[in-house]
């Protein structure tokens, strides 16, 4: 009936492998793995891949590239003016094709596409730090999606499968506006506290679990007894996923 | 689909090694990836592989009406496909730039340099004559489609044999297989494409780039060439300004690789001849390897060899004796005795009754594999520095 399913012989199958859901007398199934279908509200992370006339088009794991708008970004130094030509042919000098970003949706095309915007101090450009790629669908939805996590890193959770992790910034800079990314070389100890995390999430996404900050958190605690390198190997990727789970189950009931 | 777009500091990272002369997967320069080439039941059916880049070739054969600007010769039709099992990037009924220039590069390199006899193929001038299809299939995308496209290609063609024809006045008879045999095509020469990446503004070249390594790249120069140093077909694409020594360099270069690929190819196409001579199995079911998947496998990874040697002994000098450890033996209960790690034993604690009737009549014998078993446990306690067994050695001590 809805989506994921079809009527094989007066019963209803699933076509796709999934969650299934169900509203009243509509049965959905979605899919573990796809493509990111996006909502609006939704931080997404992405990387710009071309620079047009008045605007980026950011790839997002999406069926379309979504796009960034020149009028939906904050002009760096924080001013508030009507976009000029010159802004135009500037474009490159704020983003360029590479450039890993973060925003949220603002409102969704006709066609699908996703139009992003950036036009707050805690999205933009970003710096330094690891890219992970998981399923859409293990991302959990909540309120939001900006940690800093209490073992030395920061997270941002895309909802399109784009985790960022990077060293929590020391100071906000809050002229810069979002264009300001740190070139200062980042310490061994973030260093390994980020792989471990990356590690972790690897770990989460192979075992299907949701993410979000507390999950990503008590696995992180629960490798810690492991060597960063050891936490990919499938053995100790279970042990460390049964500890995460019983937490998990604890914390909740 | 459009493929993921590769990251900067991939970029940065692939461009700075091919600075300091490393590639990804450990080879030189110069080096070629593994090539094998086998081929299938039906003449004419070759499969190459260049590293992980798969390439399948057929080579067929119709009569049909010559064209008639050219009424005593044969006609060459080439044709190069990108299955989407190639690559996620391919998508199928899509006419890419790639698709297009492969295609072109294959039609020169084969076509233009006449290795193949048209003439001979010719059956009745200006009625019928054989048209030979090449169609060339990409099965996986790893980067230099156009070198495996091209030994394909001419590997097929060589493998290739056409029905035996007689002609009587205007009467045709084609033979079957069975009535005659088939005859191979005459073939010349066999040109074969080499590939060099650009990088940097063209300080840096490579040979057979890899699929990131064709990410990154600035231009590419295709030179085809056959072993008695004809070059067929030069192609320079990405825009780059290369210097006179350069192509020369290369030319150089694709001329020694070009006959070590031309010898692996007459190899291949000896060996098959062989195994069909001897009446032996041959095909792809006998050539593929059978590649069983477990679950906990791991694939081969080329480890850096150079400086193992100086790290060992670096680490075997800053690490202290580690003490030798001499078991001693731990009284659990009555009547037994732990010597060694392991886990701790409980036969103490369960029933001793039906122990003690044994223990009694092997009393005489007990006492001497004890002090065997002592003896040989503190040795082998020495000279095992770095196991950690579990050694657990049970014995009843009286």
């Amino acid at each position: 009936m809805g989506h994921g399913t079809y009527m094989d012989e007066d019963r209803l199958t699933a076509s796709v492998a999934g969650e299934v859901e169900r509203v009243n007398k509509l049965i959905c199934v979605r899919p573990l793995k796809t493509r990111y279908n996006g909502e609006v509200g939704d931080v997404v992370i992405g990387r710009i891949t071309e620079v047009q006339q008045k605007r980026w088009k950011v790839e997002t794991n999406s069926r379309l590239d979504s796009v960034l708008l020149l009028s939906s970004v904050n002009l760096p130094g924080g001013e508030l003016r009507r976009r000029s030509a010159q802004d135009e042919l500037a474009m490159r000098d704020y983003l360029q094709e590479g450039d890993l970003i973060s925003a949220e949706v603002q409102s969704i095309f006709s066609d699908g596409a996703l139009s992003l915007h950036t036009r707050s101090l805690k999205y933009g450009k970003l710096g330094q730090g690891v890219l992970v790629l998981v399923s859409p669908s293990i991302v959990k939805r909540q309120k939001t999606h900006f940690h800093n996590l209490p073992c030395g890193a920061s997270i941002i959770l895309g909802n399109n499968g784009y985790v960022w992790l990077y060293p929590t910034p020391g100071h906000q800079d809050e002229e810069a506006g979002g264009y300001y990314t740190s070139m200062e070389p980042v310490s061994l100890s973030d260093r390994e506290v980020i792989s471990r995390l990356r590690n972790c999430l690897l770990a989460l996404a192979a075992h299907k679990v949701l993410l979000y900050d507390t999950s990503v958190l008590y696995c992180y605690e629960a490798s810690l007894t492991h060597q960063i390198k050891d936490i990919l190997k499938p053995e100790i990727m279970e042990e460390i996923i049964l500890e995460t789970r019983q937490r998990l189950v604890e914390h909740e009931g | 689909m459009r493929d993921t777009p590769l990251s900067n500091c991939e970029r940065l990272f692939l461009l700075k090694a091919i600075e300091e002369k490393k590639r990804l997967d450990g080879r030189q320069t110069y080096d070629y990836r593994n090539i094998k080439i086998t081929f299938g039941t039906d003449y004419g059916c070759c499969s190459v592989e260049l590293g992980k880049t798969r390439v399948f070739c057929q080579v067929s054969g119709e009569l049909v009406p010559p064209k008639d600007s050219r009424p005593t010769e044969g006609i060459m039709f080439f044709n190069l496909e990108l299955s989407p099992m190639a690559s996620p990037a391919f998508e199928p009924n899509r006419q890419s730039e790639l698709l297009v220039t492969l295609n072109r590069q294959l039609e020169r390199c084969l076509r233009n340099s006449k290795c193949i006899d048209t003439e001979s193929l010719c059956v009745v001038s200006g009625e019928k004559v054989w048209q030979i299809r090449v169609d060339v299939h990409v099965l996986n995308h790893d980067g230099n489609l156009m070198d495996a496209a091209s030994i394909a290609a001419i590997s097929a063609l060589s493998h290739f044999r056409r029905p035996d024809v007689a002609i009587q006045g205007r009467d045709v008879t084609v033979f079957s297989p069975e009535e005659r045999d088939p005859i191979p095509l005459s073939i010349y020469h066999m040109p074969i494409c080499v590939s060099f990446a650009f990088f940097l503004q063209g300080s840096y070249l490579l040979v057979d780039p890899c699929e990131r390594e064709e990410r990154v790249k600035d231009g590419l120069l295709v030179i085809a060439m056959n072993k008695h140093r004809e070059i067929c077909s030069i192609q320079s694409s990405g825009g780059i300004m290369l210097l006179k020594d350069q192509v020369l360099r290369c030319s150089k270069i694709a001329s020694v690789k070009v006959s070590e690929i031309t010898e692996l190819i007459n190899k291949a196409l000896e060996n098959d001849r062989k195994i069909r001579k001897e009446g032996g199995k041959f095909g792809f079911a006998e050539s593929m390897p059978k590649e069983r998947i477990t679950t906990l496998k791991r694939d081969e990874v080329p480890v850096e060899m150079t400086d193992v040697k100086e790290t060992a002994s670096d680490i075997v000098d800053r690490t202290e004796t580690t003490a030798e450890v001499v078991p001693s033996a731990v009284l659990v209960g009555m009547g037994t005795a732990q010597i060694g790690e392991g886990i701790v034993n409980s036969w103490a604690l369960e029933e001793d009754e039906e122990d003690e009737p044994q223990t009694e009549d092997r009393k005489t014998d007990e006492v001497m594999v004890i002090s065997d078993i002592n003896s040989l446990n503190l040795s082998s306690s020495l000279t095992h520095k770095s196991a950690t067994y579990p050694r657990n050695s049970l014995c009843n001590v009286f």
